[in-house]
């Protein structure tokens, strides 16, 4: 039995202009010791996933509508909120992306620690503060026991990141869910944060779910890889997988984007458009009208399946556009096309 | 730096010898100096008009601080700034009000560069009309629709506040603002760090046809290697206030010469799996306490040239090699 298992979970948000189906029948499954990367644009509901399962959503105007959160075979969409704010934090931990925002800027990283640590465990304040001073030693803050003192401001983005992890691993979790916590940090110390996690999860097991529209960071951590677009899962596989044999035009799309650091080119490949409105209901393909395939098929008709393959590899396929041709072929007039 | 390209101005940008030092102030009781924070410390370059430079380097190196040092939002402490031969540091507060027409900048956070209680509309009419004040109505109306759909935004949108965007769709419009003006020199500060993949390259794409066709001079502040490589002519790596290594961008990210350019390098993550599983890290030690404090003895223009137009420093560095080590997998 896998540790996370997540059925066609569906969110929505009601709002005044319309439904807004921000994630619509996810599936995932994630053993312990295993990292998953959820890569998407803004907007393709990463994020909505993460913090679907952690029951984060702000309800109203958000709704989980369907779908079952299994967490060690306990539905977590059917558990109290009692019950669920005792799992955040100690079975499940999330590390945001921006450590500025999500650290209180008034209180003495010590209290916001010892704050964390006690809410979940029985414990007094010195007992606790030892605690935090070795969590913070054990993500790499030098001379943790004065460090332990400071405000967050004292710290820079790389040292307040390590703290947002340390206190997301305090209670060793079984589930580490990280939404782009390296977005805002410089290479060298994403690296650093990297190692941490990375290392954390082999002596301990734990399961990682790393959100990021970082195409290389994704390569070097994860085991898994999702890829969303419009709410949807479009592809998913092995890391090889989808690196080296993406089916779904998306993706695709995706990795011609990176600039590479071998080639130097005139002009980088971009997908033209943008994602469409997730308040309006998609008909068909919702990649569509964006896909770098030439058009076969109008636009409507079924909406694609996601189809799983022998090896695991599911992906979304639609018959409407030519798959046959390259996507070269399309590459030189998209390229003008988006330069106007 | 000498270049064949004659037909744009060589000399459009040129600093000289530029320091940027932040007084700490004195302890309370004993009055000693704190000591003085060279965020820039004797920067000397020139910059082609159209031309692209990358600065590079981790925060802290002074990057920002040279950014805004050369837009003259805080004056140097010395050395001397000339845009197009005209000496910026030289000019009173109030002519460099005037001058900052020409200068836009792209900061790093849309959360605090564009004002919430602004809409997009607002926001962009107003820096069009800095330029052009008469533009108005329908006119205006579509100069912003242009803007908007230049930067991948929906017009449609326009007339909501930066909060209904995401993080990514706020700094198009910081973006499209900054271009709203038709500025001669663009400091993109981290313009791209935030943003999708996709979105990433429709930026870097526009902001290159940008400084073709408008003739548009850069200097782009990243940390990500292979966008600078991508989108700058040249790449200056800064440490500790100072240029460690310049050339041009490709030499730069192939063939670096100093260790920490090195180091840096091979601290990014490549999108390639098989590649990630070998790849091999240069880790640096951390440097001496309070090293950025102390006066130091200055040492005058350490770059040398060790191929045509590849500058390297020649100070000593402080930081020794760890050893190399594959990622943990």
């Amino acid at each position: 039995m896998p540790l996370l298992d997540v059925r066609n979970l569906t969110t929505s948000f009601h709002l005044r202009s319309g439904v807004v189906r921000a994630a619509q029948n996810i599936s995932l499954q994630l053993d312990r010791g295993e990292t998953l990367g959820i890569v998407g644009e803004s907007g393709s509901g990463k994020s909505v996933t993460c913090y679907s399962i952690m029951r984060l959503i702000p309800q109203p105007p958000g709704r989980i509508e369907s779908g079952e959160v299994l967490f060690d075979g306990q539905d977590l969409l059917q558990v109290s909120e009692a019950q669920m704010r005792d799992i955040r934090g100690t079975k499940i931990s999330m590390i945001f992306q921006d450590p500025m925002t999500s650290l209180n800027p008034y209180l003495r990283i010590s209290t916001q620690m010892i704050e964390a640590i006690r809410v979940h465990e029985k414990m007094d304040e010195k007992q606790a503060l030892s605690k935090a001073i070795t969590a913070l030693e054990e993500v790499g803050i030098p001379d943790a026991a004065s460090r332990v003192r400071s405000y967050p401001h004292e710290f820079s983005g790389g040292m307040r990141q390590r703290v947002m992890i340390a206190i997301a691993l305090i209670n060793d979790p079984d589930l580490l869910i990280a939404d782009e916590p390296t977005t805002a940090l410089d290479v060298t110390v994403q690296a650093q944060v990297l190692d941490i996690i990375k290392e954390r999860q082999q002596r301990l097991g734990t399961a990682v779910i790393l959100v990021t529209h970082d195409l290389g960071v994704v390569a070097g951590t994860c085991d898994k890889v999702q890829v969303m677009y419009a709410g949807q899962v479009v592809e998913s596989g092995a890391v090889d997988q989808i690196f080296y044999e993406p089916q779904h035009a998306y993706t695709q799309s995706l990795q011609k984007a990176i600039p590479s650091l071998g080639e130097k080119n005139e002009a980088l490949y971009t997908i033209t458009g943008t994602p469409p409105d997730l308040a309006k209901p998609i008909s068909g393909c919702a990649f569509y009208p964006r896909c770098p395939y030439p058009k076969i098929k109008g636009e409507e008709g079924d909406p694609p399946q996601l189809v799983e393959r022998a090896d695991g590899h599911c992906v979304r396929e639609c018959g409407h556009c030519d798959r046959s041709k390259p996507i070269e072929s399309v590459l030189a007039q998209e390229v003008t096309e988006a330069a106007e | 730096m000498s270049d064949s390209d004659t037909a744009l101005r060589e000399d459009f940008l040129v600093l000289e010898n530029v320091e940027q030092h932040f007084d700490l102030g004195r302890a309370l009781l004993t009055r000693e100096s704190k000591g003085v924070v060279k965020a820039v410390d004797g920067i000397s370059l020139t910059i082609r008009e159209g031309e692209i430079l990358g600065i590079v380097g981790e925060s802290g190196c002074g990057k920002t601080t040279l950014s805004r040092t050369i837009m003259q939002l805080i004056r140097p402490t010395s050395g001397r700034i000339f845009l197009e031969g005209k000496e910026l540091s030289a000019l009173s507060d109030a002519d460099i009000r005037a001058e900052r027409i020409n200068f836009q900048m792209i900061f790093q956070d849309p959360y605090a560069s564009l004002n919430p209680r602004l809409t997009v509309f607002t926001t962009i009419s107003e820096a069009i009309r800095t330029r052009h004040p008469d533009v108005r109505g329908e006119a205006l109306r579509g100069r912003v629709i242009e803007l908007l759909r230049t930067v991948g935004l929906n017009p449609a949108q326009m007339n909501r506040y930066p909060h209904e965007f995401s993080g990514g769709q706020r700094q198009r419009v910081a973006i499209a603002r900054a271009l709203a003006p038709e500025p001669k020199l663009v400091i993109a500060d981290e313009p791209v760090s935030a943003l999708d993949v996709s979105i990433q390259s429709q930026i870097l794409n526009l902001l290159k046809r940008l400084s073709r066709e408008m003739g548009l001079t850069m200097i782009f502040v990243s940390h990500d290697l292979s966008v600078v490589r991508y989108i700058a002519d040249r790449i200056a790596v800064m440490y500790r206030g100072r240029i460690i290594e310049l050339g041009r961008a490709e030499t730069i990210v192939d063939d670096p010469r100093h260790i920490y350019t090195k180091a840096l390098m091979s601290a990014i993550p490549q999108p390639d799996p098989r590649a990630e599983r070998t790849r091999e890290r240069i880790l640096l030690e951390d440097e001496p306490p309070g090293a950025d404090k102390s006066p130091g003895k200055d040492v005058e223009d350490d770059l040398e040239e060790v191929t045509p137009g590849h500058l390297v420093s020649t100070r000593p560095f402080e930081r020794r090699v760890k050893e190399a080590e594959a990622p943990a997998q």
